[in-house]
């Protein structure tokens, strides 16, 4: 069984077709990466998943129930676009509202533990609209992890953290997963941090999902390039463009020969024509130089 | 793998009270509410207090040169109601007064509720909501009977503030055509026939959404074409009847408007 099955899934609004017969599938246990461009229906899914717009087709099973189905709706964790939070409410109050909401029965404590595991403790008694972005991001990460959701859906979790926040979020999504049975659907644009936790991909556009995958099979997929110094950078870039087909200069200044040549033939084809090589490597594309292949490559 | 997954099965009661809980907290740490409740409590001081202390004064129109005599409130209970017998005439006249009494609160109520509501979903609040709630009856429910609690509240607190300012204003006490009996079920049958009014309320806010201004004012303009209904409804020298009358009224209009209001949360998007 698998934590989320879409079949056939669209929605339209007026004239306007947001998502087109998408299929999605979440294994159970898994870290879902959604990726897509803006405007490309992520967060429309993600709201058909939630319930929170009707879908015009399609199907949408949860743990192999509707997603209309009142118990296991009860057990999705979310945070869309923004953190559902009162203004003038504490976090404390805040974070009750959603405990009372979820029926908790020991909510002091859970929200306690929950805004521990966020580093969010000692702003619980401030107002949220005295909150910082990140500070009301971590508020909403907590509400949605009370009640021990076994799915949570998150659309942008990750903006406005800081580089530790960012560390504690990785951290609390892999403890969640962890038992094999809680899912987490994440959509974001920072990749490289997606890439550091997900276990699945599904990449969307235009409201198709153009491709599902696991973790392993990106990386199987994902290309090694070259990158190199040299003492004549465009020299050295003029010649490189004139032999091989895709070379680029990075934003570290190094220059990136994407074609599937070992190292030392660059240097000796450089050496050969006047060109000294002062560092080189290979590395693999990440999830984001895969991302933006896929999507100049068009459908 | 999945036998550890046990989903809760909550029976509709156990929902209804965790959405009765979570508004009843709203509502009770909402500074809105303890407005309403203060403007609820002065009104009818500042009004029975202003009103008699301009009894008896003549106006002069600028432009005719007519006079008129401004007639003060004769009576406490003129605040909380009128009378339609022939005997009570001089209280259930169409003036100030029979206008601006306690029934104001049917319409004051409006401003809470198309706040209370639309502020779930102008703070995003509704997408925590509706995504743990797959069934939206529970809401509707809640909502109409926290209008219904404030409501009730404002209808309290106006009659303390109809008697505070009566006794400081020096006015009479004497019930005329009507015993204490039935200003009891007048106010109960206000009390019931609040309940129509909240579910017009809740209809308009959760059709308006985010939209505040929209919700109070379509609120208002439904509630007004039922506003004179009130004082007819319930007057002062209530029976039995019009308590039964009101009840079965609220119960009616809150059962059907809160199917339409399922509707529309069931069939438009909520986010």
């Amino acid at each position: 069984m698998n934590a989320v099955e879409i079949k056939n899934l669209s929605k339209s609004f007026g004239s306007k077709q947001a998502v087109r017969g998408l299929d999605m599938t979440v294994p159970m246990g898994a870290i879902y990466g959604f990726i897509g461009e803006n405007g490309s229906g992520k967060s429309t899914t993600e709201k058909m998943i939630c319930g929170l717009i009707p879908k015009s087709s399609g199907s949408i099973r949860l743990y192999g129930k509707d997603n209309t189905d009142a118990n296991v709706r009860a057990k999705l964790g979310v945070l869309i676009e923004s953190p559902g939070c009162f203004p003038e409410l504490s976090v404390w109050d805040n974070m009750m509202l959603q405990a009372e909401n979820l029926s908790l029965p020991d909510a002091k404590k859970q929200v306690i533990s929950i805004l521990k595991t966020v580093r969010m403790e000692g702003a619980a008694s401030n107002k949220y609209k005295n909150c910082s972005l990140g500070m009301k991001q971590r508020v909403g990460i907590a509400m949605a992890l009370l009640g021990n959701p076994y799915l949570l859906v998150l659309d942008e979790p990750l903006n406005g953290l800081d580089a530790d926040g960012m560390r504690i979020m990785r951290e609390v999504f892999t403890d969640i997963v962890k038992d094999g049975n809680r899912s987490i659907i994440v959509s974001s644009h920072l990749l490289g941090e997606l890439q550091k936790v997900a276990t699945h991909y599904g990449i969307i556009r235009h409201g198709r999902m153009i491709r599902e995958m696991t973790a392993q099979e990106l990386d199987a997929s994902c290309r090694t390039y070259t990158a190199l110094q040299a003492k004549d950078m465009s020299r050295a870039k003029l010649l490189l463009n004139s032999k091989y087909s895709r070379v680029e200069v990075d934003e570290a200044g190094y220059i990136r020969v994407y074609d599937p040549v070992p190292p030392e033939a660059v240097v000796t084809y450089l050496y050969e024509n006047g060109v000294i090589v002062t560092e080189i490597m290979t590395e693999k594309i990440g999830l984001e130089e895969y991302y933006i292949d896929l999507m100049k490559g068009g459908n | 793998m999945n036998n550890r997954l046990r989903f809760p099965e909550y029976t509709f009661g156990k929902r209804l009270i965790s959405m009765f809980r979570v508004d009843f907290r709203r509502m009770f740490k909402s500074p809105l509410f303890y407005i309403l409740i203060a403007c609820a409590l002065l009104i009818p001081v500042v009004m029975n207090v202003m009103m008699s202390m301009m009894d008896g004064s003549v106006s002069v129109d600028p432009q005719t040169g007519v006079e008129t005599i401004i007639h003060g409130p004769e009576n406490v209970w003129q605040s909380i109601g009128t009378l339609p017998t022939a005997q009570g005439a001089a209280m259930g006249g169409m003036d100030v007064m029979s206008m601006c009494n306690i029934n104001m609160m049917f319409m004051l109520v409006a401003v809470f509720v198309c706040l209370f509501i639309c502020a779930d979903f102008r703070s995003g609040y509704a997408k925590n909501l509706f995504t743990v709630r797959a069934r939206k009856g529970e809401y509707v429910v809640s909502k109409t009977l926290a209008g219904f609690i404030c409501g009730a509240f404002m209808l309290a607190f106006y009659f303390i503030g109809a008697i505070i300012g009566g006794a400081v204003s020096g006015l009479s006490f004497e019930m005329l055509g009507f015993t204490a009996v039935n200003l009891v079920l007048c106010m109960i049958a206000k009390l019931f026939l609040m309940l129509v009014f909240v579910a017009i309320f809740v209809l308009v806010s959760v059709i308006a959404k985010q939209k505040s201004w929209l919700a109070i004012c379509g609120s208002l303009g439904g509630g007004m074409l039922l506003f004179m209904m009130v004082s007819m409804i319930t007057p002062l020298n209530s029976g039995l009847m019009n308590v039964f009358l009101c009840i079965a009224g609220g119960v009616l209009f809150s059962l059907c408007l809160g199917v339409f209001s399922r509707l529309v949360l069931n069939k438009t998007r909520l986010v």
